[in-house]
């Protein structure tokens, strides 16, 4: 126990207050700048070192290699950059962190949104069959934490089959294949069938990376609809 | 009878040697105890400013800040801390943060004030005059001696309190609402009184006086 104090003690002399404007402002550590001069504003921050972020430090990521940044990056911006500053700022989305093997609470997952702290962080490692289009899928996460009211879920789950229910939150169903459905019922990828905000951003995904199915049945219309038909009420210039 | 006896020349030299280490070492007791040396004091009576009516003086323990307001950027914000600098609202008021060669903070009227100083809610004071918004949109540099108002971790809840970035920060311009830049004696910033361990400054520093110059 002494030499635990002792230890505390010697850490207490040596540490200094260290300036870190990046955590300041939204609350991530071992962040360096990646490239803040864009067109629409976004910052693209990178992962210099791994870190745990959220509840119990149940967020993880880990730092990049240059080569791999430097070509997921380009991939990524090509994709954002389709998102105009204007818009941006009203969904609340500002910080890009790339970092690999982003998991929470031990479950990889592609992107993790936190509106509030107006932060995108995106596993550049996911899998690239889906990375174009998950990038998306997280941006409409972003932009249904800003808008609930628009994107309601009761509406949105009137559109389903009547005995149809989501299942109580994303991680909580068996139902993760990304795959687009050739023939959907109403359903888009099998993972739209876990909650309607996943369903919501399969469908607008789909929209924005071009890889709607060419069959598509009566529900995912009425569901195509009403995305495009909100996604105008926050800016009526967006182009899907 | 007394014989006189003479110094020997070492005798001499390490006389001389002690006298002079003497010497040094009073000269530079009070050589470094004012903190100040070295820092230029500018007098805002012999510049000429382009825009006299957007000047303020900070007067602290080292010398006079010279800060130029810009209205056309932040008309809302410049307009707030002219009104309250009109109001000697800023006089005796602690720099309550200060992060040494990044930022220095004050403008908490409601718990930074000389003689009442409130330590456990320094940093959330109010100046009575309500929220004001941010004012973000247009292009603004943070560069070294930038100053913008703080705010709380939402946007437009600017008030009183205002920082001072003794660095480069480009990740606050779109963050925070820029009024004005130091034109002359952001060095005397450097000798605001900071600690090594917190952001929050114990016996801080304080605002003498912040004025306009017209």
């Amino acid at each position: 126990m002494k030499l635990f104090k002792l230890i505390l003690l010697c850490f207490f002399l040596i540490y200094h207050v260290k300036a870190d404007t990046i955590y300041d402002l939204i609350k991530i550590p071992n962040l360096e700048i990646y490239n803040i001069k864009t067109e629409n504003k976004l910052r693209y921050l990178y992962a210099k070192r791994p870190f745990t972020i959220g509840i119990d430090n149940n967020i993880k990521c880990y730092k990049s290699s240059k080569r791999d940044l430097d070509q997921k990056y380009r991939i990524i911006k090509n994709n954002l950059n389709r998102y105009p500053k204007n818009f941006l700022k009203k969904i609340n989305l500002k910080y890009i962190v790339l970092c690999e093997d982003l998991s929470i609470s031990g479950v990889n997952t592609a992107g993790i949104p936190d509106n509030k702290l107006k932060t995108l962080i995106l596993d550049i490692k996911f899998d690239e069959k889906y990375f174009e289009r998950v990038i998306h899928h997280e941006v409409f996460h972003i932009i249904n934490d800003s808008f609930k009211n628009i994107f309601n879920e009761k509406t949105w789950s009137s559109f389903n089959p009547v005995n149809f229910n989501y299942a109580k939150c994303s991680t909580c169903t068996k139902k993760l294949g990304l795959d687009t459905n050739s023939k959907p019922k109403g359903f888009i990828t099998e993972y739209s069938e876990s909650t309607a905000s996943e369903d919501m951003a399969e469908v607008f995904s789909h929209l924005m990376h071009g890889s709607l199915p060419l069959k598509i049945d009566p529900i995912l219309q009425k569901k195509i609809e009403f995305i495009k038909f909100n996604i105008l009420k926050i800016d009526k210039n967006f182009i899907l | 009878m007394i014989e006189k006896i003479k110094a020997s020349t070492s005798e001499k030299i390490i006389f001389t040697f002690v006298l002079i280490l003497g010497l040094f070492s009073i000269t530079s007791f009070f050589l470094l105890k004012d903190k100040c040396l070295f820092i230029k004091n500018y007098d805002p009576q012999k510049i000429n400013f382009k825009n006299p009516n957007n000047i303020a003086i900070l007067n602290v323990g080292c010398g006079n800040v010279i800060i130029e307001l810009y209205p056309q950027i932040s008309p809302n914000g410049v307009e707030r801390f002219k009104t309250l600098i009109k109001s000697k609202a800023y006089d005796d008021v602690a720099f309550h943060r200060v992060i040494k060669g990044k930022l220095v903070q004050a403008g908490d009227l409601e718990f930074g004030k000389k003689g009442n100083i409130n330590y456990t809610k320094i940093g959330t004071g109010q100046s009575g005059l309500g929220t004001i918004k941010s004012e973000i949109d247009k292009e603004f540099n943070y560069s070294k001696g930038s100053v913008g108002l703080a705010r709380s971790l939402k946007y437009n809840t600017e008030d009183s309190q205002f920082f001072i970035i003794l660095q480069d920060e480009p990740l606050y311009e779109g963050e925070y609402t820029p009024i004005g830049r130091v034109i002359y004696g952001i060095e005397v910033l450097n000798k605001i009184k900071y600690l090594d361990k917190s952001e929050y400054v114990l016996r801080p520093d304080f605002i003498n006086s912040l004025k306009m110059f017209k």
